[in-house]
């Protein structure tokens, strides 16, 4: 689920300052004249062009239709909407033929970060602004604030420290886990496992949290269950059975959460009871096992980029200087909400 | 040369002899029982009835799969489609037994059609690679490549693109009920590769199988009917797989057209090969699958238990297939 969603941003970081020559290179190879970028006039009703790179999964279609609510329903404008089936080529396409059409502004997805980098700096020059939601580019080809406006998307390390604060509290620090990891090197796999492992040997991002470490909580087993929910079964009985005395699941999202519940009751377990589980997403089945007691608490990694996509937009339009990372906000899920959002994600 | 090879095999250990010697079949069940006998050692809880109820879960529908995938490499074909059938059939299940139309919204006549009809539509499909393989003489690896490829679509269109999820115990009890103890995919897997022992070993349908296998032309000559009975393999295999898939789909009360069946396939194909069933097709041995499908099941179950990662377990499992395809060369095999 998960996976056709993973971005690159990491690989682009770590390209960083070594690369600097090299990025200097290509960054010439792909300018035009212009390297500015474009500017939107305020006026009443804009054209919007929308790029989905898929419609593969419940994930994908919230998106969509959190742009199509924002866009065309609450505003009344012009959304020109494309659908890329999972494949780049297509992705590439579609944009081509948004350009021609002249829209005001393109918001999408781009599938792969190195692919997809040359054509904001081709739309750049078309002289349309570009805002990259979900998913970023190639920072090396193609810079947030010169060459596309922002790039919007969740933060994905402080999901897994969010989780891992939640199941401390939860537990009262004192845990044996299981980690059911997404697929291995996908970049919310690495954010999520990074956050919620720092979180409890005591630090965020380099710096020392409020909370301290807990020494109580300690991940017996790791393996990965490649975001799906038959291969989280799968792993969970596997692990289930070497480490029987596990009290704690945390899961990088919800359906493989799902997926180790079900394993948990066929080895005569109480899920929610004798084992404590956490995940990320925010899916509509999380809520209904939480609401059952099975799930202790799921952070969102939030679908709905309409809202956020049109205030970045607007705050665009009216001059503001855009941080180059626009985090979104998501929210937290557990027992004391969980049933007022029933049937409301995705 | 011939000779300082056969000086040296005489003079090396007897082992080797032994590994010449053996068939293939047989060295699978020693490397079965090898890793049996590390677990027992190495892993904790392996010895305990639930860990033996979880790999048999998890066994099963490879076991399935790959028993119908031997009878179709036995006749020297191959069956690329299974995966993608699973899926088919994982997302035809609850649009039947989900729905609201008269008759089948009553339990009793929507679950058992929920379990007949997708099963009956993989045999179909089944039918439809048999029909390109016999009609127009394709390469089965690229008449089954047909719906490798589009099964999965099918799939899709199916369930709109959307992992389906529902809550219908009656119909999970296929992947999760226990009737004394026993999963139920066991002993669906216990009387399918009963029969199938049976059939390729005492019925005129298995003998059929393997003299296609053998020399398509000569079985023609005998009077084989070749195109029926291929046509037969195929849709066996298909229904075997639309079971398989029907299975993981109740287990997991979900059924996402992507995943359902992904890489079985493969897992299939290598459990054949490891268990002594020869490539070639005219030879086949049922025994011999389910011993090669345990051994790749528990490769990975042993290497999950120990915290190897992901991609690791992967390699591995390719390695041990290359291993016992290397062996399955005539002669050459083992120097």
């Amino acid at each position: 689920m998960m996976s056709s969603r993973m971005t690159t941003r990491r690989t682009l970081l770590k390209a960083g300052a070594a690369g600097t020559a090299l990025v200097v290179a290509g960054r010439a190879g792909f300018n035009s004249s212009l390297a500015q970028l474009p500017t939107l006039e305020k006026k009443d009703s804009y054209v919007v062009g929308f790029a989905q790179t898929d419609s593969a999964n419940p994930w994908r279609l919230a998106e969509t239709a959190s742009m199509k609510q924002q866009f065309e329903e609450e505003l009344g404008w012009t959304l020109i909407a494309t659908d890329a089936n999972a494949d780049t080529a297509k992705q590439l396409a579609d944009l081509d033929s948004i350009i021609a059409q002249q829209p005001d502004i393109i918001i999408f997805p781009p599938r792969e970060s190195q692919a997809l980098a040359p054509k904001v700096l081709e739309i750049r020059d078309a002289g349309i602004p570009v805002i990259l939601i979900d998913r970023d580019v190639d920072h090396s080809i193609a810079v947030p604030g010169e060459d596309y406006i922002t790039f919007i998307g969740s933060d994905f390390v402080d999901q897994g420290r969010r989780a891992a604060e939640w199941l401390a509290q939860a537990t009262g620090g004192t845990a044996k886990i299981i980690q059911l990891e997404g697929t291995t090197g996908a970049d919310p796999a690495i954010d999520r496992k990074t956050g919620f492992e720092d979180y409890i040997a005591g630090t965020f991002k380099g710096t020392p949290t409020a909370d301290g470490a807990y020494p109580g909580m300690e991940i017996i087993a790791s393996q990965s269950g490649n975001f799906t929910r038959d291969e989280g079964r799968q792993v969970m009985e596997t692990l289930l059975q070497a480490n029987p005395d596990v009290t704690a699941v945390y899961a990088h999202n919800d359906e493989m959460a799902i997926g180790a519940i079900a394993a948990l009751e066929a080895a005569g377990r109480t899920p929610g009871e004798d084992v404590i589980l956490v995940s990320i997403d925010g899916q509509n089945n999380a809520l209904d096992a939480i609401v059952e007691g099975k799930l202790g608490a799921t952070v969102e990694s939030s679908p709905f980029f309409g809202p956020i996509s049109y205030e970045t937009m607007m705050r665009f339009v009216d001059g503001e200087e855009i941080e180059p990372w626009v985090k979104v906000e998501d929210r937290f899920f557990d027992i004391n909400n969980a049933a007022e959002f029933q049937g409301q994600q995705f | 040369m011939s000779s300082v090879t056969s000086q040296l095999s005489s003079r090396s250990l007897s082992l080797t002899d032994l590994v010449r010697k053996s068939s293939q079949t047989e060295r699978a069940l020693f490397a079965l029982i090898v890793l049996s006998l590390y677990n027992a050692f190495f892993t904790t809880n392996f010895l305990t009835v639930a860990t033996l109820r979880v790999n048999l879960t998890q066994v099963a529908t490879i076991v399935i799969v790959a028993v119908g995938m031997t009878f179709v490499i036995g006749s020297g074909g191959i069956d690329l489609s299974v995966g993608a059938l699973m899926a088919i059939s994982g997302a035809l299940a609850p649009k039947i037994f989900t729905s609201q139309w008269g008759p089948l919204s009553n339990e009793w006549i929507g679950i058992p059609l929920a379990i007949v009809i997708p099963v009956l539509v993989a045999g179909a499909f089944g039918y439809f690679n048999g029909y390109l393989i016999t009609k127009f003489s394709i390469q089965p690896i690229i008449a089954t490549l047909v719906l490798f490829l589009g099964g999965r679509g099918i799939a899709k269109a199916l369930s709109d693109g959307n992992l389906v999820e529902f809550n219908t115990p009656h119909f999970s009890y296929i992947g999760r009920g226990r009737p004394l103890g026993v999963p139920v995919q066991v002993i669906l897997m216990i009387v399918i590769v009963i029969v199938a022992v049976w059939a390729l070993r005492s019925t005129t349908f298995g003998r059929y199988v393997l003299a296609i296998g053998g020399n398509e032309r000569a079985a023609e000559l005998a009077g084989v009917p070749v195109t029926r009975v291929k046509r037969q393999i195929y849709v066996l295999c298909g229904l075997l797989a639309g079971l398989a898939g029907l299975i993981v789909v109740a287990i997991n009360t979900s059924s996402d057209p992507y995943q359902v069946g992904d890489g079985m396939e493969l897992d299939a194909i290598a459990a054949v090969a490891v268990g002594g069933t020869p490539l070639t097709g005219g030879h086949a041995t049922v025994a011999g699958t389910v011993i090669g499908a345990f051994f790749i099941h528990q490769v990975r179950y042993t290497l999950i238990s120990h915290g190897v990662p992901d991609g690791t377990t992967r390699m591995v499992i390719a390695a041990a297939i290359l291993v016992a395809v290397l062996l399955q060369r005539p002669k050459a095999g083992w120097r």
